[in-house]
């Protein structure tokens, strides 16, 4: 497909396609219905399945089931939904299975509003579901971007034989950007012998594979997590991505954003830089697990004296970017969370007072 | 080719083709040529990236936008105001509308039959080829058809609006060109204007281009880039 302009939300279903997933289960909430609207059309041009579930909640086991038999799968919701599936992502991480859910964020708590917003950062990193489960958790700046991690988001669930989240807040659905499409994935899960449940004749061995995430003996619940912790660990060592902007030049400080956010903060740190202020960036591209040597780096160069965590939350993020710093520098937070996205200027405004 | 439009004017196609950038730049062309402009948001379908987003650069030219009460901005309800149908009863100078997306968003415009009775408006599609969806004659034509049935209005007129946004290069614009021409044959209805973003009009040739072509200067944008000013000046060209 040459250059096509899309809306994320749109970009999305398509890449889901590409990666070679024609398993897709939902239910429609604004901001990323587009979704749904889109793969109703465009699934069945491509032999895959869309079906609406009569709930998130029916949605986030209909996921599960299809996970568990080796299928990619997967789903699209805005964050009341994400947390009725809650359960099921717990019980998919415990039993193992790989499978894509994309957040397209909107403000909250309850049912908040519909505009943009990140307020499920605390949700998506470190309280998805019950129990010590994680999610490795993506966050796109662009339609682009979106479209390369949910890509990416296939074989990285099948590696971990987890959960991936794409988080987006609602202007990255919204939005329409010129974008361009990777080749398509031609690949198939390759360890999908250790898992799927889709009959013995299509598996090498004899090793029947139970999906489950009850586990009644101590010992087998402990290895269990022990096991899922080690995953997790493996994610922190081999996962994280982040870039850097405006970092090679002595700021003064530096800004920590992600999603649509920082693509404010970049425009007010060339506004600033035009006025002779130098502020650096690290922008998290996976906030599970989070870049901390990257920030815990950039927050050290000498000339920084302050680090700024701008999020459209009520400061969420910036206990992952306080952990990073672990003190070194001062570290504080501005955002914006009913759906108005902080202005370049309301972010200058910021950073000439606590940092310039 | 001077674009001059008056009377009753609807716009409707595909989502994202652009039409609310057409409608709120077509609004101020033909308000800088002295024609009284009344702009109706009635996109009740989406609720990002819509027309009340520039109303006050619109009302800042003198042109009337009619929306929603304020209080129901940001509902995600789908809020058909009195004052629409009261617009379409005693139109005058220009009167637009700026209709929802698909089939879907077009529905509104059954529900104004009555207001519309023994009116003749001009119903024009947008399409950008660029757009999934969209990117076939023969897509644009199942388009319309479906826009039409739920509409219950027949398609008068095709604006051609293909672009990338801010990757827009003279080279889309005109292959866009040549393919919405295309699908004014094949609907048999007259291709009414084009656009092209106003940094790239005076390096578009226009020799080749025998409709009007529309300036648009986008206002309809993320927190991180500026809307272009709507100047006063006249925004359309010679074809």
């Amino acid at each position: 497909m040459a250059k096509v302009l899309m809306k994320g939300n749109e970009a999305i279903g398509e890449a889901a396609i590409r990666a070679g997933c024609l398993n897709y289960f939902a239910y429609p909430i604004t901001p990323q219905s587009e979704v749904a609207e889109y793969l109703v059309r465009r699934m069945p041009e491509v032999g895959g399945v869309f079906l609406q579930g009569e709930s998130e909640v029916a949605v986030g086991y209909m996921i599960f089931g299809a996970a568990g038999a080796g299928e990619r799968v997967f789903t699209t919701s805005s964050s009341p939904g994400i947390s009725l599936m809650s359960e099921a992502i717990s019980y998919i991480a415990a039993a193992q299975c790989p499978a894509v859910f994309v957040n397209i964020m909107r403000g909250g708590p309850g049912l908040g509003g519909i505009l943009p917003s990140q307020a499920d950062y605390l949700q998506a990193t470190k309280g998805i579901g019950h129990g010590d489960c994680r999610l490795l958790v993506m966050a796109p700046a662009s339609v682009q971007e979106a479209v390369e991690m949910v890509m990416k988001a296939f074989p990285l669930a099948e590696k971990y034989r987890n959960p991936v989240m794409i988080l987006g807040d609602g202007l990255i659905g919204q939005m329409m950007e010129p974008v361009e499409f990777p080749d398509d994935l031609k690949t198939e899960p390759t360890n999908k012998d250790a898992w799927a449940t889709n009959g013995m004749d299509h598996r090498k061995g004899i090793t029947r594979n139970l999906v489950k995430s009850l586990f009644l003996d101590p010992v087998q619940l402990n290895d269990n997590n022990l096991a899922l912790k080690a995953k997790y660990d493996r994610m922190r060592a081999e996962e994280v991505m982040s870039e850097s902007y405006h970092i090679d030049c002595d700021y003064q400080g530096l800004i920590v954003s992600y999603g649509t956010m920082s693509r404010v903060c970049r425009t007010a740190i060339d506004m600033l830089a035009a006025e002779g202020i130098d502020v650096g960036m690290v922008r998290p591209q996976t906030v599970f697990p989070f870049p901390e040597k990257a920030v815990a780096e950039a927050a050290m160069k000498p000339s920084c004296t302050h680090v700024l965590s701008i999020e459209m939350s009520m400061g969420q993020m910036i206990e992952d970017v306080e952990r990073s710093v672990k003190g070194r520098v001062p570290v504080s937070w501005y955002g914006k969370c009913g759906g108005d996205i902080p202005t370049p200027e309301e972010v200058i405004d910021v950073v000439k007072q606590r940092i310039a | 080719m001077e674009l001059e439009l008056s009377g009753i004017v609807i716009i409707v196609g595909a989502y994202g083709s652009g039409k609310t950038e057409v409608a709120i730049n077509l609004a101020v062309h033909m308000n800088a040529r002295g024609t009284a402009v009344r702009l109706a948001d009635l996109d009740l379908v989406n609720p990002y990236f819509r027309t009340r987003e520039a109303r006050q650069a619109l009302r800042r030219l003198g042109i009337d936008v009619v929306l929603p009460p304020d209080r129901y901005m940001h509902a995600d309800l789908p809020i058909l105001t009195p004052e629409v149908s009261g617009m379409l009863r005693h139109p005058s100078g220009l009167t637009l509308l700026d209709v929802g997306g698909d089939d879907v968003g077009a529905t509104v415009l059954a529900a104004l039959a009555d207001a519309m009775e023994g009116k003749t408006p001009q119903v024009l599609q947008v399409i950008n080829p660029n757009r999934p969806h969209t990117d076939t004659v023969s897509a644009c034509l199942m388009m319309r058809q479906a826009i039409e049935a739920r509409a219950r209005m027949t398609i008068t007129g095709i604006i051609g609006n293909a672009n990338f946004m801010e990757e827009t290069t003279t080279r889309d614009i005109l292959a866009g060109y040549a393919f919405s021409t295309r699908v004014a044959e094949a609907a048999n209805i007259p291709l009414v204007f084009i656009t092209t973003p106003a940094a790239l009009l005076t390096r578009l040739d226009k020799k080749d281009i025998h409709c009007p072509v529309l300036a648009l200067r986008r206002q309809l944008v993320p927190p991180w880039k500026r809307a272009d000013t709507l100047d006063a000046g006249a925004s359309a060209s010679k074809g």
